[in-house]
């Protein structure tokens, strides 16, 4: 025991003596924040540094861009030329260059005059890395937590990253799925595409009966006002006025004004008339305190964990609710259904349609 | 062969899935409530005038009402945590005067009848048994209290409508309603909060609740609050208002916690656990009476005799620790003397000293026991004479008076007080804590951040404290 | 019945696959599994059933960790395992996976359903799940006196006939059904009824075809599997969970080919 004791009581002796021996800890505190400010910057500038730490990859994935924007070009029907092309992504003319001259090299691009375009090769590439980018979207809304705002940044990083094979992995473990949260078909393996026939809803006729099919991410800034306006893909609208400026439509019992450079990316589906427009279906959010409503369904921006949490509360097609009470800020409301009182936040209430009684 | 099997069948359930398309589980579950409706309509039997849950309405219209909702949920807590604060004293003072005034004597009479070795006896009494014995009596009474309180609510049905009330508020800080009930909890006991997170069923806020609890101040640092702001700011005012001023003080520290805890949720809803799921429900359920007797009995053993037990694992060997610190010595001095030494001027940065920082390291186990060592470590490190049972002896004293003295006479001003209020609102969990992290999220990632984001807090809130108090003073 | 004679067999099995589920199965004859909604009751079913003193409170998701107790009943030893309050087996929520796991693999001789009978509609939601898993099972139609209270009357034969599984009403605070809650335990486990547990019909057709034909293709595979038609409704729906397992042939193991 003593001995034990003893040799105990040297050990600590010595362990002590070696950190004593080291400068104090404020030398320690300065240093930690030193390597705090570096990492802070080294994830920062994460992109302009992966030049510097891996250029292979930088390369790549500058190609990839390249593609992509050819691709979108094409698919508009524009032409692009090296100074478009360099402005368009960000990058300096000079980089821009050599990706491109490397890019005639593997035989991915053509070039008439000053004009850019795809070889058959190239198409397929940029088709393989546009179904990487939407599968990972489609993966960040059902199974992430995710805003929708990221989703288009986060898609924008992994599409250079994931190979084929684990895009086939992913492919399959989401259920196949056809496209992608914003409504955008997703190529298939083959690189084969349905592109599907819609139209910007500034182009839509007084009075016409349309589905919102597809919201476009891009520019940011445009995306963030439709997001805050709460507009749904897969919502019926119906069109009240449009001019040159703006478009006013209405959609689940709500008027929305957008202008007309905003709604150039939104597009919409029009309707046959056997199509029955919903005009009753207005929001959940919209029931006040006493009155009773029937569930008519959820909207598909309602997704993975979220949509399954509602189902199995109960909150299904066809089912009777009353809105009971609201808390003392109106959000959460509670809501009577199946015998049970459900809180639900007003921004979940906005995804789930009802006909009033 | 079997791979190939499995592979096959997977193959087809691809190929359905493709044909049946991505509404499945709607169209599943829309099945199975079909089912469900068709079989309650045939066998449920509504017998004459069926009466409208008129009680229940009514209650839940004042309960979660503009008017009266904030008022009665500050009511019944406050009610809550003052019987909790009240009703400890008692106890808590029968306990320590059972354990440390007839035990321990009785103890160290019959070690050296015995003849135990000075080390043996030092480092099973002096360490391990005293810390123990302040661990126990300093945080059994308060739990044995508050849980049962909070415990009779959660079964009446109260504490829903409390979640539902708060939920605007900490929505906005990317968290749940149900936080409110783990933050309260949390003022309990930090171990037992994080373990009550349970009830938050979406992921991403359930995490920030764990992470957060620390920031709800426990009754293991009640005490600590209550002792340091008697001592530094009631001084500042005349007698009669000494203890006003210093009960706002303690209300203050707590609001900041408070405040941190919607400041962190906030930063990390929105930093590293963005992509963590999150989705929302709450279920009101109906009122119903609770069982007083039965919920004494269970709120005891389930929550405050294991979370008790967890402390004493985690207290016993740092008694042995403080102990051992105090009385090996490294050539003139002792271990612990040596590393106050070493820390002071770090500490002093932070408005704050050796004594308190090794406190703080060496009592991570339990914040029962920092008062104690930081009192020891004084009367040591100053080599005071006829205060203090020796070195390596945690002890307190009856008056706070008493204590100021020591604490002054260690070189401790009111920045020193009000610093170490802030630093023993901000600071790492308990390691019970952190092991009861570890246990509900088994991850060392959120496990570290929830140890050491409070404790970065703290150092800049002191620091700032500190070189700004360096300004105007 | 060839499940029957599987699992007469597999008794070593099932007992290595509970083991893994961390229960320990020495001096026990039966397993019984507590399932139910939250604010069901279910903790005071528990609490009545083993006079153990567990924690019963009026919140969702109480228990998340498995609460376990046991009692004798008619010199049988029997383990109660008190399985976490769900609304559903299907969200893949923590709690929802550790009940479904354990009523799938850790394949309990009984699985008490533990329902409001107020709510019944709400509660047969997870009631239909559970009985596409698994068919031994006892409803309990607890909180009966309160549901009276609101005029609300259970016909519990229509009930029992609807589900194919032995329904006993129930208030648990005030123990009255416990006796009976414990002799139907008892004979389904040791066989004496046999149940014939209602399957999920209310699907669309087209839906109902696909499920029909990826079951018979896992019935192929594995015959003995008594929750083939669960198994295809989980696949359809891409429950990844399911699919790792076939991957690792977790079910292989369960089953005992």
């Amino acid at each position: 025991m003593t001995l034990s004791f003893i040799f105990l009581n040297s050990t600590l002796k010595a362990i002590l003596l070696a950190i004593l021996g080291l400068p104090n800890p404020t030398f320690y505190m300065s240093l930690f924040l030193m390597l705090l400010a570096a990492s802070y910057l080294l994830v920062k500038n994460r992109i302009s540094l992966q030049f510097i730490w891996n250029p292979t990859a930088a390369k790549k994935s500058l190609i990839e861009d390249v593609l992509k924007q050819l691709y979108h070009v094409e698919l508009s029907q524009r032409t692009t030329d090296l100074k478009m092309l360099s402005g368009a992504l960000d990058v300096p003319l000079k980089r821009t260059v050599r990706v491109i001259e490397s890019m005639h090299k593997q035989n991915l691009i053509t070039s008439e005059d000053a004009h850019l375009a795809l070889t058959n090769d190239g198409r397929s590439y940029a088709l393989k890395i546009i179904r990487i980018h939407r599968l990972w979207e489609k993966y960040l809304s059902e199974r992430t937590g995710f805003d929708k705002s990221l989703w288009h940044d986060l898609a924008e990083a992994k599409e250079h990253q994931l190979t084929a094979a684990q895009a086939n992995e992913l492919y399959e473990s989401l259920g196949r799925p056809r496209f992608d949260p914003h409504g955008d078909p997703i190529p298939t393996e083959l690189g084969e595409i349905i592109e599907i026939i819609s139209t910007p809803l500034a182009s839509l006729g007084v009075n016409t009966i349309a589905k919102i099919v597809h919201i476009e991410d891009e520019p940011k800034s445009i995306y963030r006002q439709i997001i805050k306006k709460k507009l749904h893909i897969g919502s019926h609208i119906k069109i009240i006025a449009t001019n040159n400026l703006k478009i006013i439509f209405e959609s689940e019992g709500q008027i929305f004004e957008f202008s007309t450079v905003v709604a150039s990316n939104i597009n919409a589906l029009a309707l046959n008339e056997q199509d029955i427009y919903e005009q009753n279906k207005i929001r959940l959010s919209a029931l006040n305190v006493g009155e009773t409503a029937t569930i008519t369904g959820i909207s598909s921006e309602c997704r993975g964990a979220n949509r399954r949490r509602l189902l199995d509360l109960g909150f299904i097609k066809g089912t009777p609710l009353e809105m009971e009470y609201a808390g003392p800020n109106q959000n959460p409301r509670a809501y009577k259904i199946r015998n049970t009182l459900i809180a639900l936040r007003n921004d979940q209430a906005d995804l789930i349609l009802i006909e009033k009684k | 062969m079997k791979i190939d099997k499995t592979q096959e069948l997977l193959n087809l359930a691809s190929e359905l899935r493709w044909q049946v398309g991505e509404g499945f589980h709607d169209t599943l579950i829309e099945g199975i409530y079909a089912d469900a409706a068709d079989i309650a309509q045939k066998v449920e039997i509504k017998q004459g005038s069926v009466p409208k849950f008129s009680f229940e309405r009514q209650l839940d219209q004042i309960l979660t009402s503009k008017r009266f909702g904030f008022p009665i949920m500050i009511l019944v807590l406050s009610i809550i945590l003052w019987l909790t604060i009240q009703g400890a004293n008692y106890p808590s003072g029968l306990l320590s005067t059972l354990f440390l005034e007839i035990i321990y004597p009785f103890l160290k009479s019959l070690s050296s009848q015995v003849g135990l070795p000075w080390w043996m006896d030092g480092f099973l009494l002096d360490g391990v048994y005293l810390a123990l014995g302040w661990v126990i009596s300093v945080m059994l009474p308060p739990m044995a209290i508050f849980f049962p309180l909070f415990t009779l609510l959660e079964d009446f049905g109260y504490l829903p409508r409390v979640a539902f009330n708060l939920d605007s508020a900490f929505k906005r800080s990317g968290a749940h309603g149900k936080q409110a009930l783990t933050m309260s909890m949390g003022w309990g006991c930090n171990a037992a909060g994080v373990i009550a997170t349970r009830i938050i069923d979406s992921p991403r806020e359930r995490l920030i609740a764990i992470i957060t609890n620390n920031f709800s101040l426990c009754n293991g640092r009640w005490p600590t609050q209550i002792l340091i702001a008697t001592i530094f700011i009631g001084a500042l005012v005349p007698d009669h208002f000494s203890t006003l001023l210093s009960t706002l003080a303690v209300i203050l520290v707590a609001l900041l916690g408070v405040g941190f805890t919607f400041l962190s949720s906030w930063m990390l809803s929105r930093t590293v656990l963005k992509g963590e799921v999150s989705t929302f429900a709450l279920e009101l359920p109906p009122y119903r009476p609770p069982r007083i007797w039965s919920t004494l009995y269970t709120s005891l053993i389930d929550r405050t005799l294991i979370v008790l037990w967890r402390a004493m694992v985690f207290a016993a060997p740092a008694g042995a620790v403080i102990w051992l610190i105090s009385n090996i010595p490294i050539g003139d001095q002792s271990m612990a003397n040596q590393t106050i030494d070493w820390m002071d001027g770090f500490g002093l940065f932070f408005g704050l000293n050796g004594v308190i920082l090794l406190a703080y390291m060496v009592a991570i186990p339990a914040n029962e026991i920092v008062i104690p060592t930081i009192l020891m470590l004084t009367v040591a490190h100053l080599d005071l004479l006829g205060v203090g049972v020796g070195d390596g002896v945690m002890f307190e004293l009856d008056s706070a008076a008493q204590t100021g003295e020591i604490l002054r006479a260690g070189g401790w001003t009111l920045l020193t007080g009000i610093n170490l209020m802030l630093f023993s609102l901000l600071h790492n969990p308990c390691s019970t804590t952190i092991f009861t992290i570890y246990q509900e999220t088994k991850s060392w990632k959120w496990t570290t951040i929830a140890s050491v984001m409070p404790i970065v807090f703290g150092f800049i809130v002191t620091f700032i404290v500190a070189q700004l108090w360096g300004l105007f003073a | 019945m060839t499940e029957l004679k599987a699992c007469d067999s597999c008794a070593l099995n099932n007992t290595a696959q509970l083991q893994k589920l961390g229960i320990n199965v020495d001096n026990t004859d039966f397993v019984v599994a507590l399932a139910g909604n939250p604010n069901t009751g279910k903790s005071t079913v528990f609490n009545a059933l083993t006079g153990l003193k567990q924690h019963t409170g009026n919140w969702p998701g109480k228990t998340v960790t498995r609460a376990e107790g046991g009692y004798s009943y008619e010199n049988k030893k029997i383990k109660l395992i008190d399985l976490p309050g769900t609304y559903s087996l299907l969200s893949t929520s923590q709690d929802e996976e550790i009940a479904r796991n354990f009523i799938l693999f850790g394949k309990p001789d009984v699985t008490i359903i533990v329902v409001d009978a107020a709510r019944i509609e709400r509660n047969l939601n997870l009631v239909l799940q559970i009985l596409e898993i698994t068919d031994r099972a006892v409803l309990c139609l607890n909180l009966m006196d309160e549901s009276k209270r609101h005029g609300i009357d259970i016909d519990d034969r229509t009930l029992s006939k609807e589900l194919g599984i032995p329904v006993v009403k129930c208030s648990a605070i005030k123990k009255e059904g416990i006796p009976e809650l414990l002799k139907t335990i008892h004979q389904v486990a040791t066989r004496e009824i046999i149940c014939q547990p209602h399957r999920i019909s209310g699907l669309s057709t087209s839906a109902q075809k696909m499920v029909e034909e990826l079951e018979a293709r896992v019935k192929q595979h594995y015959p003995a599997l008594p929750n083939s038609r669960w198994i295809a409704m989980r696949l359809l729906d891409g429950d990844q969970h399911i699919i790792d397992a076939l991957k690792n042939g977790e079910f292989e193991t369960a089953i005992s080919l």
